[in-house]
């Protein structure tokens, strides 16, 4: 017994040495004495944290994309070694208690060095703990009035450094609450609803290129006539926004033989994407450069102050003839009254819509009447266990990170409100 | 059912109707299905043909056809013309798609002549004809079946038949088997050019239940804002029946949606390697195919083979939720068992470009059934197909031949 338990025992040294030498491969130790050393330029990395050697993909674009980036690179290194350990997590979710996609978080068994503190949906439901100096939020949209509470909450709870937001959007903040502290650290679900919203999207680009109105109308007639359909192969696809899900949107493009515009902030991150044909700054200019050119436009902006009704009557003017307009961004994104009238007109052939400025979307809306319109419920990423994924994302991707001294997933930039 | 040889060969057409005796001889009667598949090619003498050089996409020894996506255009053969190709055409002389045929003269390729149109024995002049020695006929016309073997016994210096679409069971009959066998005919179809409109109908056809388009179309015209769950099609298996190249171009999609894709083919041989391709099975293994896929495509030809062989059996062993969709021919299905298990549940929704009977006469019930998503046979209609397809005739294939390729 004894020679079995001193084996193991070096069995558990051994490898424990080994997973060390590992972290000590991927994050070097000095900088997690403090933290603010041993920038790393080669990815621009911002907060002088060091650099994790996560996949090439998140050198490029810093976030965690569902189909493509490794799942679970540091749960091993939790589960052997107490060395990779940097810090305590002492989380307070703010979420629906009953809202099953949290049970992973709310019911399961958390990561070595992390405990769940306590949840709830206002802040009187949590602010006996602030003496427990809890020092990360979750917060999930489902907490009914998120956009109210979160705020309170950072007031009250001093301690926290840290806030992850179930979802992608982060507009129900406003940006000053974003700003309130500049030392917390904001990081949202970027990359989790991609494929889905990108199946939708070419789904709607079909809908109209091979005329399913149009089949509809005859099915209901029982009338059958041949009519021409168009490819998709050889058209282009404008993309407003070019993130997570504008890339994965440009994928599926490719994949069909179409050649991607894309538009972004920051157009020099994506300039050497080979998924792009052409990649554009923000800015009027560009922008009707873009709705002139496509033949199938996609907005997946998100809606900050420099998003806002940015796609307006002016863009719709300039748009192509015969154009598709795509929404799975946010609604405020496009002036909604110039996209109707563009609809109206004829200016646009078609537009297919999963996100609106007020939603639910009012009954006496003029979209639900127009027929060149396909609307959805914001709902084409709402798959069963889309949310359950998004907090194992927290639970096995970033809180791991987080304790280990690394840098964080999808962080957002607080003044871009992205 | 081709062999590979060192001289390049004219397209050939994968049917059962035009293969080489050689290659039925060296067939392993193995199982049933195969050896009743040599029977059958042992019936039919062999046309003189060899097989040409395959597209880069693929894998070597496969089908040699040109693909319009990604074969290079007017630039795959060389050498100097060695002959003349004499064109009669069984065609329209009104169809616009055939201008390029028509137009004559200067505009057609080297050593090319078209030299008669007409859509019935009566329109020629056969005796003139005759002594003119066409080698070559081009059919397009829908009621070309009767006419054609007539036409080949009168004009015996034709050696080659080209039809302008992939489908060729509107001109096939014993009669035309038999003079091709007697005559030395080679057959070439129009396979490889219209698959890439129809894999983007394809991933349509899945996103349509996959986001459950019936639902959002029902709720607009209620102004109902009902969040349901959607699915995903990444993740799901897409079974193809007949992995032709229409098979080939939908599982090239399905591979970039993420989807994991068997084929179902006579000659699993010619797929092993496909890199687009999880799982190959042979004629006897649809039953497998079908309950391990959530999307079954049908993009097979219609043969003696494929006629009603996806049946009620076939249909039972399809997973829950499972969908049909048919870009190949309508008679491959059964259409009652279709329709039964539509109604009952057994299969999620059925999306049909093509049926039994086109026009769909109005009695059918697949008019009624809301999960079915029907289009008149023309999701591969482009306003320029048949023009592309005519053009593929006479700018790829009147070239090789002229060149003895």
């Amino acid at each position: 017994f004894f020679i079995l338990t001193m084996r193991s025992a070096h069995a558990i040294c051994r490898s424990a040495q080994v997973a060390s030498r590992r972290s000590l491969f991927q994050a070097p130790l000095c900088s997690a004495l403090g933290g603010s050393s041993a920038v790393r330029t080669a990815t621009g990395s911002t907060r002088g944290i060091q650099t994790s050697k996560a996949d090439p993909l998140s050198k490029q674009y810093k976030y965690w994309n569902r189909e493509e980036s490794k799942h679970g690179e540091y749960a091993y290194l939790l589960d052997m070694s107490p060395w990779s350990v940097k810090r305590e997590a002492r989380i307070v979710s703010l979420s629906d208690p009953n809202d099953s996609a949290n049970d992973a978080l709310h019911k399961g068994k958390m990561p070595y060095s992390s405990q769940l503190l306590g949840v709830g949906e206002t802040l009187d439901d949590v602010k006996h703990l602030a003496d427990e100096k809890p020092n990360v939020i979750f917060a999930s949209p489902s907490c009914p009035r998120a956009c109210l509470v979160l705020p309170q909450v950072l007031e009250a709870f001093p301690t926290i450094e840290w806030v992850h937001v179930r979802s992608a959007g982060l507009d129900f903040l406003s940006p000053e609450e974003l700003q309130t502290n500049p030392s917390i650290l904001f990081t949202n679900a970027k990359g989790q609803f991609s494929s889905s919203l990108a199946e939708c999207t070419v789904m709607a680009c079909s809908y109209f290129a091979k005329d399913l109105p149009l089949l509809m109308r005859q099915k209901q007639a029982q009338h059958w006539e041949k009519h021409d359909v168009e490819e998709l192969r050889g058209k282009t696809m404008g993309v407003v926004g070019y993130g997570d899900v504008g890339r994965a949107t440009a994928k599926l493009a490719n994949a069909h033989g179409m050649r991607v515009v894309a538009l972004r902030r920051h157009p020099e991150i994506s300039v050497n994407d080979p998924l792009c044909d052409k990649v554009m700054g923000t800015g009027k200019a560009a922008l009707n450069e873009l709705m002139a050119e496509s033949d199938y436009v996609v907005c997946s902006a998100p809606s900050t102050i420099s998003t806002r009704g940015v796609i307006n009557e002016d863009a719709f003017a300039a748009a192509k003839e015969g154009m598709v307009f795509i929404n799975l961004g946010r609604g405020p994104v496009v002036d909604e009254k110039a996209m109707v009238n563009a609809l109206k007109s004829g200016q646009l052939k078609g537009a297919a819509l999963d996100v609106f400025a007020e939603e639910p979307l009012p009954k006496g809306h003029d979209l639900w009447g127009l027929d060149n319109v396909l609307i959805s419920p914001h709902n084409m990423d709402q798959t069963e266990t889309f949310m359950h994924e998004a907090t194992s994302f927290f639970l096995l991707e970033n809180l791991p990170r987080f304790i280990c001294g690394e840098d964080l997933l999808n962080l957002v930039d607080c003044k871009a409100g992205y | 059912h081709f062999l590979a040889s060192a001289r390049g060969g004219l397209l050939l057409r994968a049917a059962p109707l035009f293969s080489l005796a050689s290659s039925a001889r060296s067939l392993p009667a193995a199982s049933t299905s195969l050896a009743l598949l040599a029977h059958h090619r042992h019936r039919q003498a062999a046309p003189k043909t060899t097989l040409a050089g395959g597209s880069t996409m693929d894998p070597p020894g496969a089908d040699a056809y040109w693909n319009r996506e990604t074969s290079k255009h007017g630039e795959g053969y060389s050498g100097k013309v060695i002959k003349e190709a004499r064109i009669v055409c069984l065609s329209d002389p009104d169809d616009k798609d055939n201008e390029p045929l028509y137009r004559g003269g200067d505009k057609l390729p080297e050593g090319s002549s078209v030299l008669a149109v007409g859509t019935a024995l009566e329109d020629f002049d056969l005796e003139a004809l005759k002594e003119a020695q066409p080698n070559v006929v081009f059919v397009s016309h829908p009621k070309a079946r009767g006419p054609l073997p007539d036409l080949l016994e009168a004009l015996p210096s034709v050696d080659w038949v080209h039809a302008r679409s992939a489908g060729v069971d509107f001109i096939t009959s014993d009669s035309l088997s038999s003079i091709t066998a007697q005559n030395n005919v080679t057959v070439t179809n129009a396979k490889g050019c219209f698959s890439s409109t129809l894999a983007e109908y394809t991933m349509m056809a899945c996103s349509y239940f996959a986001k459950d388009l019936p639902r959002l179309l029902k709720n607009k015209k209620a102004k109902d804002w009902d969040r349901y769950d959607v699915e995903e099609i990444r993740g799901k298996t897409l079974g193809v029946i007949g992995y032709g190249d229409i098979g080939r171009a939908c599982a090239k999609l399905a591979d970039a949606y993420g989807m994991e894709v068997l084929a179902l083919r006579r000659n699993t041989k010619k797929s092993l390697h496909d890199p687009y391709v999880k799982e190959v099975f042979g004629l006897d293994r649809l039953n497998l195919l079908m309950s391990k896929s959530d999307y079954i495509l049908i993009a097979a030809p219609l043969t003696e083979d494929t006629r009603g062989l996806v049946g009620a059996e076939a249909i039972s062993h399809s997973k829950d939720g499972a969908v049909i969709i048919n870009v190949g021919r309508g008679p491959i299905i059964d259409e009652e068992a279709l329709v039964d298990a539509l109604q009952d549940g057994t299969l999620k929704g059925a999306a049909l470009d093509v049926t039994t009977i086109e026009p769909l006469p109005k009695e059918s019930p697949l008019w009624e059934l809301d999960n079915v998503l029907l289009s008149p046979h023309n999701m591969d209609k482009t306003a320029t197909f048949s023009l592309e397809a005519a053009e593929m005739f006479l700018f790829e294939n009147v070239p090789r031949y002229v060149r003895g390729e």
